[in-house]
């Protein structure tokens, strides 16, 4: 029976492990069950548990509906998204910017350095701008395809 | 041989029925479906065990440890209300389904 064992664990070592041990549990199971009744109608152990193990399947007959279920419920990330990102950028590194020279008036008008520190931050809205004109190139040229 | 893509979305009603005609286990399940179709189609056990433990998560159906005559440990399923239920819904479904295929496939114009 440690053959069942070892053919389930391998076919299932792949698997996600909070789903696994149990999979791999009731599998073995039920196989070992099999297993007695091939036993019982004359086979001999390794002949029963060759049978057991070739009309098994594979992993993907375990899975087969599941997978297609947790597809649905992955979310992509769309063109608006990089947009609201960009807004929220912009919106975010202007304010920044502004505290940073009414500070730099305020308290040391003669020296200008707030100049370094807003060129900084306006990298994080660049940034941004990138990939979204990346995501639009690439959605534009899948759609030429 | 029936392509098991065709028989996919309905073993599970297929399964109720036989654990509501009687407590069985895993493997006289899949035994019964290839008797009952004359080997038309058999169901292979990676299918079986992943509907049956589903079935099992959805509180359809519950097992216990049962006694074979031969003394060897079991695992028998056995049909919840809430799986009758479920059963009935499902087979109502199917006969509409039936219905709905044989007009477009059958009825001559």
């Amino acid at each position: 029976m440690k053959r069942i064992k070892n053919f389930v664990k391998n076919t299932f070592k792949d698997v996600d492990k909070v789903k696994r041990d149990e999979i791999i549990l009731t599998v073995t199971e039920s196989l070992t069950e099999k297993v007695e009744d091939l036993i019982e109608t004359g086979l001999t152990e390794k002949e029963a548990i060759d049978k057991a193990v070739i009309e098994f399947g594979t992993v993907e007959d375990y899975f087969n509906e599941s997978i297609k279920f947790e597809k649905k419920i992955k979310r992509y990330k769309t063109l608006s998204h990089y947009r609201n990102d960009l807004l929220f950028s912009v919106v975010g590194s202007a304010i920044i910017i502004g505290i940073v020279i009414y500070t730099n008036l305020y308290f040391t008008p003669d020296i200008l350095w707030s100049v370094i520190p807003a060129i900084g931050i306006l990298y994080w809205p660049l940034a941004i701008l990138y990939t979204l004109l990346n995501k639009r190139s690439n959605k534009k040229e899948k759609k030429d395809e | 041989m029936i392509s098991s893509d065709i028989i996919r979305g309905h073993l599970e009603i297929v399964i109720l029925k036989l654990i509501i005609e009687e407590d069985r286990y895993g493997y006289e399940i899949s035994n019964c479906i290839t008797n009952r179709t004359n080997e038309l189609f058999n169901i292979k056990e990676a299918t079986l065990y992943s509907i049956v433990g589903r079935l099992e998560k959805k509180e359809l159906i519950e097992s216990y440890i049962g006694k074979k005559t031969h003394g060897g440990k079991r695992r028998y399923y056995k049909i919840t209300r809430f799986g009758k239920a479920y059963y009935e819904e499902k087979l109502n479904e199917w006969h509409e389904l039936k219905s709905v295929l044989n007009t477009l496939l059958e009825e001559k114009v």
